[in-house]
């Protein structure tokens, strides 16, 4: 896993929580890499779920709800830090579909050895998107935190099913995104 | 304290991960540098290969440009080689065939016509071969002439006649009222109707070819449009497809079945577009073909060079002390006899030159009326003698016709001959050039007095064939007898006849005034003592060994001792 999404993840603690939080939560996890990131490293996956098992210990919040939450809060970060990703898109779905063709290519670019997960699209009908995610690594729900990030940063009203298709190991899920017709 | 140690961990945690980074930025910069030495070698190496074939490509296309131009310098001289002999094929054909009709022998006409025609297929075929090796080559000149398109056609139609009868086809024509005149090459679109129509000829039987003409103008867009339609095999829109290319016929058994090469349809369109036209078709199987020539009525002048000298017509013959003479300048020997032959037959008196050096010595001593020049010759070349000619004050005025296998015509006239033929030399066009730039030898009077009936009816032949009006005499009495009834500008006398002898047929002859001068040839099949020599007293222009000569080189030989005689007596 790349190394942005530890440091993002630990920042976003010290920003959500406290320093001290994130301090704490690195001394108790067992982590090989010694809690040490930097974004263009690149790291085991197994110290992101300890890392939010850890953060899950000390707040009481369900591991879950902390990587879809992580997951919104990473969106609007790299909307920050990659505002070129962001050019002439106009809406969720028109972003959502372009992570196959087009960021995860340029993601390739620079880093060749990158194993990153696949987003299927499919429009069954107008005003409606099916992502499916499919992954080596159990992090359907950060996929899904990622997907609402989006759509919140379009500010749209979109209705989101979700449908698990790991057996609830989180390595593959379909997304059923639908527009929400607003009230005249 | 513990905010101390907390803060510690995390600045040493920052600085562990700085140092990672850094050491991921060097990795990374030293793959970056890697892979740049390994790009520039790539590149190089690309260069180096660039180069190669560069260099490949270069070589072979000089070896293309050498190997085309190989080919045409092999064309060139193939086509010489092969028109050489062919020249004297038909030529001497020609003269056979003349001497079968003089002799009457239908036997012999036959078979010589045949030779004849086979001659004159196989020039045409080397002649189109020539002339699509030419065009591609870009090498072909169309000359311009202001033409009536109406008479063009119809002279072309009539060519065809014989094409059309052979299968039984009825020719129609459908000209449009005023064809007007037009701005083209006649003998290149007469070419290309001709090859039209005999198309057309060959594909149909007992049908009708039509030659259609209309003018298409609008303003500055002005068309000469030609139409051959036929009602003949007709053709599938695939042998259509493949119709215009070379050595392509409808189909192989087509060859078979109705001969030809193939490249006479390929040749008319590529002439129709140097001339600035198209030929297009449209064809049915079974029902007919129907072709289109479309050529502006002014060809640019671009695409051709006008011939410069033409329009000043003839020139005058250079002097009145060889008003028949005419030089031949020709390396090839069977040319030069056919030339003799012929111009003698005509009443010229004939003087030849193997070569440029020689050709000019003898224009120089002789002042021909007209001059005949090959272009292809070792060392001095035609051209250069051309140049001599029309450079050198006293010799500029001699009419010069050019006598060629190659196609040069503009460039003849510029350099300013006064008339352009290919070889095999078509004779009624020589004829016809003769008449105009030279005075025909006038008819003159000759006397034969000779025993042997046979020698004696050849040799009148000779001498009418010489232009000559002949009486004849079997001995020196009637001879004698002869010359007092009327006088004689030349004998041709026998030594061994009864009655009176030629010795003394010759000393009764000089004794009197009107036959004091009179040139005489000894025509004898006698060894000649010296005795007999004393007898003649040089009294004799030549003495002749029968047997010895044939009839055109006896011919000659007579024509150059009359013209010697006759310089002699006006100096």
């Amino acid at each position: 896993m790349k190394g942005i999404v530890f440091t993002e993840f630990l920042e976003m603690i010290e920003n959500k929580f406290s320093p001290e939080m994130a301090d704490r939560i690195i001394e108790q996890a067992d982590l090989r890499s010694g809690g040490i990131y930097t974004a263009v490293g690149t790291y085991d996956h197994s110290e992101m779920i300890e890392l939010a098992s850890r953060l899950s210990d000390e707040t009481g919040i369900a591991p879950a709800e902390i990587m879809r939450s992580f997951g919104m809060y990473l969106f609007e970060r790299f909307y920050t830090m990659f505002p070129i990703y962001f050019d002439r898109v106009s809406s969720s779905f028109d972003f959502l579909q372009r992570i196959e063709g087009y960021i995860h290519v340029e993601v390739r670019k620079l880093y060749p050895e990158a194993e990153l997960p696949s987003f299927a699209c499919a429009t069954p009908h107008p005003g409606c998107l099916r992502l499916t995610y499919r992954s080596a690594r159990p992090f359907a729900v950060l996929a899904e935190g990622l997907i609402r990030g989006c759509i919140a940063h379009y500010g749209e009203a979109v209705d989101i099913e979700v449908e698990d298709l790991s057996d609830g190991t989180g390595t593959a899920a379909r997304f059923l995104l639908t527009k929400r017709d607003l009230p005249p | 304290l513990s905010d101390v140690e907390q803060l510690k961990r995390r600045l040493e945690r920052e600085r562990q991960a700085r140092k990672a980074a850094e050491a991921i930025a060097e990795e990374k910069t030293r793959e970056i540098y890697q892979t740049n030495i390994q790009l520039q070698q790539l590149n190089s190496r690309l260069e180096e290969l660039v180069r190669q074939r560069t260099a490949e490509l270069a070589a072979a296309h000089d070896e293309a440009v050498r190997a085309s131009q190989a080919k045409s310098h092999f064309l060139a001289n193939m086509s010489h080689e092969l028109r050489t002999p062919l020249n004297a094929i038909i030529g001497i054909a020609e003269m056979l065939r003349d001497d079968a009709v003089d002799d009457d022998r239908p036997d012999l006409l036959e078979p010589l016509e045949r030779i004849h025609r086979a001659g004159h297929h196989l020039l045409h075929l080397i002649n189109e071969i020539l002339d699509l090796s030419k065009i591609e080559a870009g090498k072909l000149e169309l000359s311009l002439e202001e033409v009536e398109p109406a008479s063009l056609l119809r002279d072309a139609l009539v060519t065809a006649e014989p094409l059309a009868a052979r299968n039984g086809n009825r020719l129609e024509t459908r000209f449009a009222q005023d064809l007007g005149r037009i701005q083209t090459d006649p003998l290149r679109l007469r070419q290309i109707v001709l090859n039209l129509l005999s198309n057309a000829c060959k594909f149909t039987e007992q049908g009708t070819v039509t030659l259609e003409a209309w003018r298409e103008d609008m303003d500055e867009d002005r068309w000469l449009v030609v139409g051959v339609a036929d009602t003949g095999i007709g053709m599938t829109p695939d042998q259509l497809d493949r119709l215009f290319q070379e050595f392509s016929q409808a189909d192989a058994s087509t060859t078979r079945k109705y001969g030809g090469t193939g490249l006479g349809l390929a040749i008319s369109r590529k002439l129709a577009r140097l001339m600035g036209g198209d030929i297009t078709v449209e064809s049915t199987l079974g029902q007919g073909s129907r072709f289109v020539i479309r050529i502006p009525a002014r060809t640019a002048s671009a695409m051709a060079t006008m011939p410069v000298a033409t329009a000043d017509g003839p020139r005058e013959p250079a002097s009145a002390a060889a008003k028949n003479r005419v030089l031949v300048i020709d390396d090839e020997e069977t040319v030069r006899d056919l030339m003799r032959r012929f111009l003698t037959r005509e009443g010229f008196e004939v003087v030849t030159a193997a070569d440029g050096e020689e050709g000019l010595r003898l224009a120089r001593d002789l002042r021909p009326a007209l001059i005949t020049l090959d272009v292809l010759m070792p060392g001095l070349d035609g051209w250069a003698v051309l140049k001599e000619l029309t450079g050198t004050p006293a010799l500029a005025d001699i009419p010069v016709v050019m006598l060629t296998i190659l196609e040069e015509k503009n460039r003849g006239y510029a350099l300013g001959a006064s008339d352009y033929l290919t070889k095999p030399i078509d004779r009624d066009r020589l004829r016809a050039l003769l008449g105009r730039y030279c005075e025909a030898a006038v008819a003159k009077q000759a006397l034969v007095v000779e025993d042997d009936p046979d020698l004696r009816a050849w040799l009148c032949r000779l001498l009418r064939e010489g232009g000559w009006t002949v009486a004849e005499a079997e001995n020196g009495r009637v001879g004698l007898a002869c010359l007092a009834a009327s006088p004689t500008d030349l004998v041709l006398l026998d030594l061994m006849m009864p009655e009176i002898d030629g010795f003394e047929f010759l000393e009764r002859l000089r004794s009197t005034e009107a036959g004091r001068h009179v040139p005489v040839i000894v025509v004898t099949a006698a060894e000649m003592s010296d005795r007999d020599r004393q007898r003649l007293n040089g009294g004799v222009l030549r003495i002749l060994q029968k047997g010895g000569h044939d009839r055109d080189q006896l011919l000659a030989e007579l024509h150059a001792l009359l013209a010697a005689h006759g310089s002699r007596q006006a100096a």
